[in-house]
């Protein structure tokens, strides 16, 4: 099986007060197939930002620099602003946290996905890009989807709206998706649904999925490998049917920190961050 | 140390909760559980003060919160909120935020109990007390907000979500100080959380809501035991 995604030695680094520059994301390689790709880490591990420059939606004061970076055989790294925006939402397309924020409030769901439906393809026609969308809302389980359709976002609940905006980035059917904490924002009731509807989506369309979390259980139930980041940078990848038997003291202490229902009583394991880690 | 009996609450007509009762001992650790909009952040504010259209009685430590004076509450209960980000003010220096319910209230020495409470917490030293909540963690920032919510030496805390802006490595150091605290200090905790797993670690009683109403009050034993009557709480279980 070729590889999807192909990330060699990716740096992305801000610049600071002093003049100097701050690594964010230090030396990261990555190779994904049609697979579930899970990326855990803490806040600031730069997690987001590897999704993101493999998307290319950096802001342009980020200072990014990688050996390789490809996507379905096409080199990212030397493509033009054109050529990767084309593929952006064609694609690959991207699932943010919490659809509050990322859904445009002054306009109906359906306008939104029949918008980017015929961005994709404008011989499309209105009538038919609605019946599109009205299958994509079905797909994602959205009971009464006409209805759905003609409401606004603050008019869903939290859980409605992440399910509206995974339906309007698989409408167009995109090869990868990247989910950057798709359901942080939800319930836990929710959150299942959630995840089973990404993961029937991607099973079905043979998609590649990066799902970045920082929670390392969610992850391991959901994806078939998972990539720990800390501080910029890998630690460790592990098949997250073997994350038990994770080596390194970072992994086991994001594991073990977590309460259990049926857990000890006694306080809880924190972590003892040691300097070697963020070198490695 | 608090008791609730018959609480309902509506926002201009929609009802947030129905019929609601709790009790819960001094020292104990309660907790209540549900999904979003199912009423348990709603009780948390009402019991503090925050809602003005409710009916029903609520009692703390036997004085009726409708008849008792606000300052004198504030000295009974006090609260933390979720997200550390948004409850301290963005303009003051952390000692000045914890040291103003102690200012307010009269209490002498603001100055030196505002250095022990950050010490109390875990944020000593000279240096924390002059710094901007801009310039510390998500983590430390909800110390703070501890730190704040104990300056009175309130009986009864209210926590509401007080980990879930957090990431899951700064959760267990919260937890730990909280239970420290309580262990301490002799408090009594009212938690609300969509985590049964935070729950379960934290308090000995709970009760599970959904749609404004209690589904069922169950202790750590029987959530334990999977000793529970109502589906909707084997649901969240199996969620979790």
């Amino acid at each position: 099986m070729s590889n999807l995604v192909e990330i060699e030695n990716l740096r992305v680094s801000f610049r600071n007060d002093e003049g100097g520059y701050n690594d964010a994301v230090r030396g990261v390689s990555l190779t994904l197939g049609r697979e579930k790709l899970g990326i855990v880490g803490e806040s600031g591990s730069g997690k987001s930002l590897t999704g993101r420059a493999l998307l290319g939606v950096l802001p342009p004061y980020a200072r990014v620099s990688v050996d390789r970076m490809s996507f379905d055989g096409i080199d990212l790294k030397s493509a033009s602003p054109r050529l990767r925006r084309s593929l952006r939402g064609g694609r690959m397309g991207m699932i943010l946290q919490d659809p509050k924020f990322s859904l445009n409030p002054v306009m109906t769901v359906g306008k939104q996905i029949v918008e980017a439906i015929r961005i994709g393809d404008r011989k499309v026609g209105a009538a038919e890009a609605r019946t599109r969308a009205i299958a994509v809302l079905e797909s994602v389980h959205i009971r009464d989807p006409e209805r759905v359709l003609d409401l606004y976002p603050h008019e869903l609940s939290g859980g409605m709206g992440q399910r509206v905006m995974i339906g309007m980035m698989v409408v167009r059917e995109p090869d990868l998706l990247i989910a950057d904490e798709p359901t942080s924002a939800l319930d836990v009731t929710v959150r299942t649904q959630v995840l089973s509807i990404l993961d029937e989506l991607v099973t079905r369309r043979g998609m590649g999925l990066i799902f970045i979390s920082h929670d390392l259980h969610l992850v391991s139930r959901f994806c078939d490998r998972v990539i720990v980041m800390y501080a910029g940078r890998i630690v460790e990848s592990i098949e997250a049917s073997r994350l038990s038997e994770a080596q390194h003291p970072y992994t086991q202490g994001l594991l073990s920190c977590l309460p259990q229902i049926d857990g000890s009583l006694e306080p809880l394991p924190v972590l003892n961050r040691q300097a070697s880690w963020a070198e490695a | 140390m608090l008791e609730v009996h018959d609480l309902s609450v509506d926002f201009s007509g929609k009802i947030a909760v129905r019929n609601t009762g709790l009790t819960v001992q001094s020292g104990e650790s309660f907790g209540l559980v549900g999904e979003s909009g199912s009423g348990k952040s709603t009780i948390l504010r009402t019991i503090m003060g925050l809602n003005r259209s409710w009916s029903g009685t609520i009692r703390i430590d036997g004085l009726d919160i409708r008849k008792t004076p606000r300052k004198q509450l504030a000295r009974l209960v006090q609260m933390v909120f979720q997200d550390p980000y948004s409850s301290l003010h963005p303009r003051y220096v952390i000692g000045q935020q914890v040291a103003e319910p102690m200012r307010i209230n009269g209490l002498p020495n603001p100055e030196k109990r505002t250095a022990e409470l950050l010490e109390f917490v875990g944020l000593g030293g000279p240096r924390f007390q002059f710094r901007f909540p801009h310039e510390l963690s998500g983590g430390q920032r909800q110390r703070v907000a501890i730190a704040r919510a104990l300056a009175l030496s309130p009986k009864l805390l209210l926590l509401d979500e007080p980990t879930s802006a957090l990431d899951v490595s700064i959760q267990a150091e919260i937890l730990n100080l909280l239970n420290r605290l309580r262990k301490e200090l002799g408090l009594t905790f009212v938690i609300v959380s969509h985590d049964l797993a935070v729950i379960s670690y934290m308090c000995e009683r709970l009760m599970v809501m959904r749609n404004a109403e209690p589904v069922e009050t169950l202790t750590r034993e029987q959530l334990r035991a999977r000793e529970i009557a109502d589906d909707y709480t084997r649901a969240l279980i199996a969620a979790a």
